[in-house]
């Protein structure tokens, strides 16, 4: 049993492995034997397009991660606190994102902000279109570490005279934040790493996703391997933070009453 | 009702509310007075603590007015209204120390540090809290995170402090310490309190005036020995201490009396009120009314008193008293409570019970 969980992790885990290990080798196709080099590293660094493209990875990134968490934070409360005989239409409402290609998400918000709304393909549309999925995995994230948290707690501070935005600065959110700051990370990740939406709504603007995938039209470069292996090293260092993290006790998800 | 009056600090005027088709409170009237210990009794889903929400703004009421201090703060948002609450499951913040939990009320109300400081120092003396500022609520015993909710709702002395049955989540020993402590706290500062429970030796032990609520109306009000020896109605007799229950058609009313017959025993209680010859009636009185003396003795009862033969099945000995249980011929039982240092008595013995015929209540039933 547990040498069929080594394969299935070798399985998951091997490409992702090859890819650093072949970044760090002078031959890509067939990197055997072996000779180290960091030549495809410094040809990343040189390259000033993947220098933009990771800013504006960046700013998408951020942008996407800080709406999607604001807006799921807000529903998320809303629907706990203020129970509705449609509380289940809007949960659905909410996910639904979730089970649309993200190439539709895509096209569709490219059309519909360009037609309707009168924006041109730019930065601000992809952070907005980013969103419509970030939004759903932070509500999901968000809804099942609230559902524990004593609303109580918030009319015990009312009582003694919080306001509601001071109730919520003072109480709710010392309370709350690990999970908030788990759903910005997650929807961080997903519009850092998107493709699809982004490249829609973008055009010509670089992300790291969309140089990756034009630079496959020249054969698969040294510096592309660099990228994708210091791409998942920082997604790892995230979660590796946030594992310690929650390992250490230092911050643990959820409510912490009792 | 509408005129103020200054020694009432808090008015209830027709309180009524409704969730969906359910009246959780229905219609009621209360006044409050500046120095006194309230007990709001009931059983779960009586109503009482939606009342106490109502009166701390957590909830508005269908129809009625609330008046705090004669001003009407009805819709006044929670946050205005300067109450103080001590909350069933404490509900301190989690990540505040117990100093700063203390003083959260007066932080809320901007008051500046040197006072707060002040205040603080006030409440942990008070609470006899001291040492323990710096602590999580966390780290802190069940008894002394009480302490804490109480000092945090007395801290900005409020015009009124709520109390949503505060020591329910608190074992037995510390209970009773604490609400002697709680009856001390509130002789002293001379605030208002509201005193929510399910409990009735807790609103006996702290309580100036009871108020027993059932279905959300008032079942009734008065002070605690009122309550406890003259209950209004079959409920109170029921809910507030302990009683033997006798049924009975009525015989005869004469004056202040009535006759019924039981077990087939003639019993001659207090009259009800209303009720007629013929009418059925329960009497009920508290087991502690009722004594009791071994067959032979007899001639030692008295005669105003009613008395019924029976065998001692057991005794209950509970430390400060002694349950005697008395089967009757019928297969009924009656309790009687006494002091246990004349335990002369043993299972098996033939008993009389006895009691006084102007003790006990009847009740007209239908």
């Amino acid at each position: 049993m547990a040498g069929l969980l080594n394969l299935l992790y070798v399985f998951l885990y091997a490409p992702i492995l090859y890819v650093v290990f072949v970044s760090f080798s002078e031959d890509i196709v067939w990197p055997f034997p072996l000779s180290l080099t960091s030549q495809a590293y410094a040809d990343l660094f040189s390259n000033s397009l993947y220098a933009d493209a990771l800013a504006n990875s960046l700013i998408l990134g951020v942008g996407s991660g800080i709406i999607s968490t604001a807006i799921a934070t807000a529903g998320v409360i809303g629907i706990l606190r203020y129970p509705s005989k449609r509380r289940t239409l809007i949960i659905v409402i909410f996910l639904s994102p979730l089970f649309v290609a993200e190439l539709l998400i895509g096209i569709s918000s490219l059309a519909f902000n360009s037609r309707i709304l009168g924006l041109p393909g730019n930065m601000f549309s992809a952070i907005a279109a980013n969103a419509v999925e970030g939004i759903a995995f932070s509500f999901l994230i968000i809804l099942s570490q609230l559902v524990r948290y004593d609303w109580q707690m918030d009319e015990a501070a009312m009582v003694f005279g919080a306001r509601p935005a001071r109730c919520f600065w003072e109480v709710t959110l010392p309370t709350i934040w690990p999970s908030l700051l788990g759903a910005f990370l997650i929807s961080f990740i997903l519009a850092f790493n998107n493709l699809e939406i982004s490249f829609y709504n973008l055009g010509a603007i670089p992300t790291l996703p969309s140089v990756a995938w034009g630079s496959l039209r020249f054969g698969l470069g040294p510096e592309l391997f660099a990228l994708a292996a210091l791409t998942n090293g920082f997604v790892f260092l995230i979660f590796a933070v946030m594992y310690v993290l929650m390992r250490t006790g230092l911050v643990k998800f959820g409510y912490r009453g009792k | 009702m509408s005129s103020h009056d200054d020694t009432v600090s808090l008015s209830l005027e027709d309180i009524c509310k409704q969730f969906g088709p359910v009246k959780a409170v229905d219609g009621i009237n209360l006044d409050i007075r500046q120095d006194e210990f309230f007990a709001l009794l009931g059983p779960s889903g009586s109503g009482k603590t939606t009342l106490l929400r109502i009166i701390a703004g957590l909830e508005h009421p269908t129809s009625g007015r609330v008046m705090v201090g004669g001003q009407d703060v009805t819709f006044m948002p929670p946050y205005h209204r300067r109450i103080g609450m001590v909350f069933q499951n404490f509900l301190l913040f989690p990540h505040k120390t117990v100093a700063e939990n203390i003083v959260f009320p007066l932080r809320m109300q901007n008051i500046g540090k040197a006072q707060r400081d002040d205040r603080l120092s006030w409440a942990i003396q008070l609470l006899r809290l001291q040492g323990l500022e710096a602590r999580y609520p966390h780290e802190l015993s069940g008894g002394q995170q009480q302490r804490v909710s109480l000092a945090r709702g007395l801290i900005s002395r409020p015009a009124l402090l709520l109390l949503d049955e505060p020591l329910a989540n608190l074992d037995r020993e510390l209970r009773a310490e604490m609400e002697i402590e709680i009856r001390r706290y509130q002789k002293e500062l001379k605030i208002p309190f509201i005193y929510v429970t399910h409990n009735q030796e807790e609103a006996l032990t702290m309580s100036d005036r009871i108020a027993v609520m059932r279905n959300g109306v008032f079942e009734q009000v008065g002070n605690r020995t009122e309550v406890y020896q003259k209950p209004k109605t079959v409920f109170v007799a029921g809910f507030v201490g302990q009683s033997n229950q006798m049924e009975g058609k009525v015989d005869k009313v004469n004056g202040g009396f009535l006759a019924f017959t039981w077990q087939g025993k003639k019993l001659v209680v207090p009259h009800a009120g209303d009720a007629k010859t013929g009418e059925l009636v329960r009497f009920m009185i508290k087991h502690e009314d009722v004594q009791i003396e071994v067959a032979s003795r007899k001639s030692a009862i008295p005669g105003n008193h009613n008395s019924i033969p029976g065998k001692l099945r057991d005794i209950i000995f509970k430390g400060q008293t002694v349950n005697y249980l008395v089967d009757l011929e019928g297969g009924m039982e009656i309790v009687a409570s006494g002091s246990p240092r004349d335990m002369t008595l043993a299972a098996g013995d033939l008993v009389f019970a006895f009691w006084s015929q102007d003790t006990g209540s009847s009740f007209k039933l239908g």
